[in-house]
């Protein structure tokens, strides 16, 4: 996990988390729909998986760039890509 | 008779993605009858981005048969889109279907990209607004045409591809609230309306990759971030020959999955 702002501002609005939901499907750098944002006391954290880490760093970057004062908390993977070791055989 | 299926979606391909799925694509030739994309090959839909999933999809020396996802509307760009893949050789299937001649016999693949509308009592209906009406009835001829290119296929085993999802099974780990936006049970209705083997879909990554419809067809989550890895291998078949199976493990696809 990566810390990426400190807390400590309170709750987060309920409206910031779906502004943030929206600004990550919506904003064209951006273009996530699987990107979950859950809020806890500390912090809004954004889990999910994104197909680069360049796109990552920039889910980043654009929240924290909108949302300057909301403590944000990353969790995001970049998903493998390597070839499968089992086949599923359905007979 | 064995027919060996490779299938992924969701992969928003862009100039970042080139090439990480490349060397995994690379082990299909003589491993696998077809490759399925499941929809959402771009970010935006743009033909640049097209062009990107061209260069990473096409030229395997394997049949790649798609349907595009919703990420591959944003721009409006479809047909640049589609040009673009087909250049490369990918067949893109809405409505329609394809039948390829395979070693293990004639494998049918009908799709469509589906949409939204919710599941058996939980779904959106064709009443009030005209927004709403709109909506639903895209969702149904969408149900509609999948059906017609499924029951129009004369093969040996039949695999339905969308993008959307057919059944609530494989969306488990998504939001309840969201499901509507998820797929449809017209969907599944379609699928069950043929004699289908398997029912691939991707769009939901947060789902989970095994479900079956009303009508027991296997359906299968293939969206990138559900599988983890480059690709699914399915065998459909009566009975499967272990000497195949074997002959596949020497290719890089290495353990049987019982």
């Amino acid at each position: 996990m990566t810390a990426h702002r400190d807390s400590g501002a309170g709750p987060p609005d309920e409206y910031v988390e779906a502004e943030i939901h929206r600004l990550l499907t919506e904003d064209p750098a951006v273009a996530e729909q699987g990107i979950t944002v859950v809020r806890t006391e500390r912090a809004l954290v954004l889990h999910g998986e994104v197909e680069s880490a360049h796109r990552r760093e920039e889910i980043l970057r654009r929240v924290a760039d909108r949302f300057p004062d909301v403590p944000i908390t990353s969790d995001i993977g970049v998903v493998r890509t390597q070839a499968p070791t089992e086949i599923e055989q359905l007979p | 008779m064995v027919i060996r299926i490779a299938a992924v979606g969701d992969v928003h391909l862009d100039e970042d993605v080139v090439g990480r799925f490349r060397p995994a694509l690379e082990q299909l030739p003589g491993n696998v009858d077809a490759l399925l994309l499941a929809g959402d090959l771009t970010r935006h839909g743009t033909e640049a981005e097209a062009r990107c999933v061209a260069r990473e999809f096409g030229g395997l020396g394997v049949p790649v048969i798609a349907v595009l996802g919703n990420h591959d509307h944003q721009c409006d760009q479809v047909p640049q889109v589609i040009g673009a893949l087909e250049e490369a050789g990918i067949t893109v299937l809405e409505g329609d279907g394809v039948v390829l001649d395979c070693p293990g016999g004639r494998l049918g693949v009908a799709g469509v990209k589906g949409f939204g509308g919710g599941f058996a009592g939980r779904c959106a209906s064709d009443f009030g607004e005209p927004e709403m009406k709109a909506f639903v009835r895209t969702t149904t001829e969408s149900a509609d045409r999948l059906s017609e290119a499924l029951r129009s296929l004369d093969c040996d085993v039949l695999v339905a591809l969308t993008h959307y999802a057919p059944v609530p099974d494989t969306l488990a780990g998504e939001p309840l609230e969201i499901y509507p936006f998820l797929g449809c049970y017209q969907l599944g209705q379609a699928v069950d309306a043929a004699p289908t083997a398997l029912a691939l879909h991707g769009h939901a990554h947060h789902g989970t990759e095994r479900g079956t419809t009303p009508g027991g067809v296997r359906v299968r989550n293939v969206a990138h971030p559900v599988i983890k890895q480059a690709y699914s291998v399915f065998h459909l078949g009566d009975h499967l020959d272990q000497g195949e199976v074997s002959g596949v493990a020497a290719g890089g696809i290495q353990q049987p999955w019982s």
